[in-house]
């Protein structure tokens, strides 16, 4: 479709709630800090086969069909923030947009209000990936969905560490596995898949792509009647992974993203075989006594938990600020035993295990803990503490 | 618990100490210079400078007989020679330095209560409140005087940049009390490089833009500058030469980094010999932190071209660290990251953000991957 549009034409008619929604999902791909200022937009295409929306930050690419009208071929490039602004206000019903070439912009219609926004350079807009039928995984959204969630809080946020940025994402026979860390707390998820895939991959992805696709996969509209064999169920992903990209696609919307480059951590041999302690507790309450307490952990102070027969004591204290302590009853039996943890860190992972119940697994002070879904399985959460000061 | 009016005062008696603002700068007059005379008296009245001996050196302080010359501070050693042949070269003594800054320092605090040490032979005072602040710190030159022999010009301003520009105004015995209006008025056809801040090369910049003395530069446009050096720079030249500043005077002397750094006796050039080079500071920097105990949560590093353009760059991370690992790792990627285009002098390394130095030792511990 793009080799033959011209530049600069474009003329179309289009439900306004369709692109409203299609520009929100293109918005949030766009760049928002770029030195290119093509890549701040979103680019509209239309041709022979429908109107296309996309938009990229060079890492993160996306197609989305839109069903409407063309009335004339071409591509534009609108300031993406803009575009979506001015759709946004504008009344529900049918939205002509219109390209006036000579005046560099693109008028936009609905009822008697009229726009006339100026384009970007399309020259600048790159060619984004396509879907392609290499080593294709099929996976349901919510599969996707449910992974991704369990592990998304420990992939690390530092840009001196990239390869921690990602999601380890492995596929394989009958399980997805999605492994982040960021040296600091490390969370592996599986997911049993109901249907086993013949093709597998592993890549290290990251972790607004899986985010991404999960969101776009949420609001895809499938349509299960169309093309028979090759016909997805209603929220399925098609994965392919290139050789330094993974591509997603939803129903015909593509998502594409850069895979990010090195060597994940052998997570596998970080993980205590044994531990000397484990405690289960019931996650709301355990949950909740973290947050209280949390709030007099400041300043990245820790939080201690005192382990003593019969109880545990989650304690906090913030110099100048005050302190604050909360004891459970709870089935232990060893010697005491005092931990700090990063109260963040702590709630991400009774949160993230997503069970009724959990099962702490410790060792000593300066070793790591392990958090358990208690009943489901399937979930690792392992913690490193903080050293406590004598 | 105070009453709205009771707030409202407080807040308008704050603003009008904030408006009074009186900030002393002190600085030691060829300070080096001045001890190396008292121990060795027969070099008075002789163009003197106290300089290492190496091939590298440059001069630390020149008497005023050799600024004469045009020798200056910062200056390679063997071009101060050309320029002043008879100069008598004298080795620095730091340990005697020290404790020369020591007793003035002490001295100083003895008149005034709000005093940061700036450098060895300079600091800052706040005399904000003060009755008669002058009187003060005439008080002061006279005690430096008796006590240690060494003479001291000061400044007098409403801020650290008046007080500093007015103290270097009339050097040696200088003591100068400006408003910020005098002081614009008084420097307004200085160089700009009279500012503290603008080095040769922001000289340059700004001369390209047909601004040469500092009142060009306070009437300046600020999207001008804005444009060349950045929204935060930018302004922030204008500001100086509009004589705005209102950095506070840190009477707090607590450490909060550590640095090690090391001059090659000969330009290092490429990156990986580079990296080579700043294990062994990485490696003496840490010993030093777990030695003292102490962490950081920046960590930076400092370059300097063979044309003494310094650069730094510094990345402040989640935790305070002290490992050689980490401070390496990053150190290392500032380093790829500024991509040093040139030979290289200088290389440092610096750990800065200590957390408080009298709580707990609390360390977030990593699982064990590169």
């Amino acid at each position: 479709m793009s080799s033959t549009s011209e530049k600069g034409t474009i003329g179309l008619k289009i439900e306004r709630d369709l692109l409203l929604e299609g520009l929100q999902s293109a918005t949030r791909i766009a760049s928002s800090k770029t030195s290119i200022t093509a890549l701040s937009g979103v680019q509209l295409a239309a041709g022979p086969e429908g109107i296309e929306l996309r938009a990229t930050d060079l890492e993160l690419s996306l197609r989305l069909p839109l069903a409407g009208e063309v009335t004339s071929p071409g591509e534009v490039v609108l300031p993406a923030r803009l575009f979506t602004d001015v759709v946004r206000a504008l009344p529900a019903g049918q939205v002509t947009l219109k390209a006036r070439a000579s005046q560099q912009d693109v008028e936009i219609t609905s009822g008697s209000a009229t726009f006339d926004l100026k384009t970007l350079r399309a020259e600048d807009f790159p060619t984004l990936p396509q879907s392609s039928g290499d080593s294709v995984v099929v996976l349901p959204a919510e599969v996707l969905d449910a992974t991704i969630r369990r592990v998304e809080r420990a992939a690390s946020t530092d840009p001196s560490r990239p390869v921690l940025t990602g999601v380890l994402v492995q596929a394989e026979a009958g399980t997805l596995r999605m492994v982040a860390t960021d040296s600091y707390r490390l969370s592996v998820k599986e997911t049993k898949l109901e249907t086993p895939l013949t093709n597998g991959f592993e890549a290290n992805v990251p972790a607004r792509a899986l985010q991404e696709a999960v969101r776009l996969a949420k609001g895809t509209k499938g349509d299960p009647a169309a093309d028979g064999e090759e016909a997805l169920a209603k929220g399925s992903v098609r994965i392919a992974v290139q050789e330094n990209q993974i591509v997603f696609d939803l129903d015909g919307t593509v998502l594409a993203s850069r895979l990010i480059d090195g060597q994940f951590p052998k997570y596998k041999e970080l993980i205590p075989d044994e531990f000397d302690h484990e405690l289960k507790f019931n996650s709301a309450e355990l949950s909740d006594v973290v947050r209280r307490i949390s709030l007099l952990a400041q300043r990245t102070k820790p939080l201690t938990l005192s382990f003593e027969k019969g109880s545990l004591t989650i304690s906090a204290e913030t110099p100048d600020i005050g302190e604050a302590r909360e004891s459970i009853p709870i089935n232990y039996d060893g010697e005491l035993l005092e931990i700090g943890f990063n109260p963040d860190y702590l709630r991400d992972g009774i949160e993230s295990a997503g069970d009724e119940e959990i099962v702490l697994k410790l060792l000593t002070a300066n070793r790591p803990g392990l958090i358990e879904s208690g009943s489901e399985g399937g979930f690792l959460y392992l913690i490193m503490p903080i050293r406590l000061g004598s | 618990m105070s009453t709205g009016a009771d707030e409202r005062a407080d807040f308008r008696s704050g603003r009008i100490e904030n408006l009074n603002r009186t900030i002393a700068h002190l600085d030691l007059d060829a300070f080096f210079v001045s001890v190396e005379l008292q121990r060795r008296p027969e070099l008075k009245g002789l163009p003197v400078i106290v300089s290492g001996t190496g091939p590298r050196s440059v001069v630390t302080t020149a008497s005023y007989e050799a600024r004469k010359f045009g020798v200056g501070s910062a200056m390679p050693t063997a071009k101060a020679l050309r320029l002043c042949p008879e100069a008598v070269v004298v080795p620095p003594d730091g340990p005697a330095y020290k404790r020369m800054s020591a007793t003035v320092m002490d001295l100083i605090r003895h008149h005034v209560p709000q005093v940061e040490q700036a450098g060895l032979d300079e600091a800052y005072a706040d005399l904000t409140g003060m009755l008669a602040p002058s009187a003060a710190m005439r008080r002061v030159v006279h005690d430096i005087r008796t006590e240690t022999g060494l003479h001291a010009s000061v400044g007098i301003g409403p801020n650290r940049l008046v007080a500093k520009v007015a103290s270097d105004a009339e050097k040696p015995d200088g003591f100068v009390f400006l408003s910020q209006e005098q002081a614009r008025m008084r420097f307004a056809d200085a160089s700009t490089r009279l500012l503290p801040g603008v080095g040769p090369k922001t000289r340059e910049r700004l001369e390209r833009l047909q601004i040469y003395t500092v009142d060009d530069l306070s009437e300046a446009s600020v999207q001008a500058l804005t444009d060349e050096f950045g929204s935060r720079q930018g302004p922030w030249l204008r500001s100086r030469a509009r004589f705005e500043d209102d950095t506070p005077v840190q009477t707090d002397r607590e450490a909060v980094s550590e640095s090690r750094e090391t001059t090659f006796s000969v330009d290092v050039e490429g990156i990986g010999e580079l990296r080579e080079k700043m294990a062994p500071l990485v490696l003496e920097l840490c010993n030093a932190l777990e030695t003292h105990g102490h962490r950081g949560r920046t960590v930076g590093i400092k370059i300097r071209y063979s044309d003494f353009e310094t650069h730094t760059r510094a990345r402040t991370l989640e935790h305070s660290v002290s490992d050689r690992e980490t401070v390496g790792r990053i150190a290392r990627q500032l380093l790829d990251e500024f991509q040093p285009d040139r030979p290289v002098r200088l290389l440092g390394v610096r750990v800065a953000g200590f957390s408080g130095a009298k709580e707990k030792p609390r360390e977030q511990l990593s699982l064990p991957f590169g």
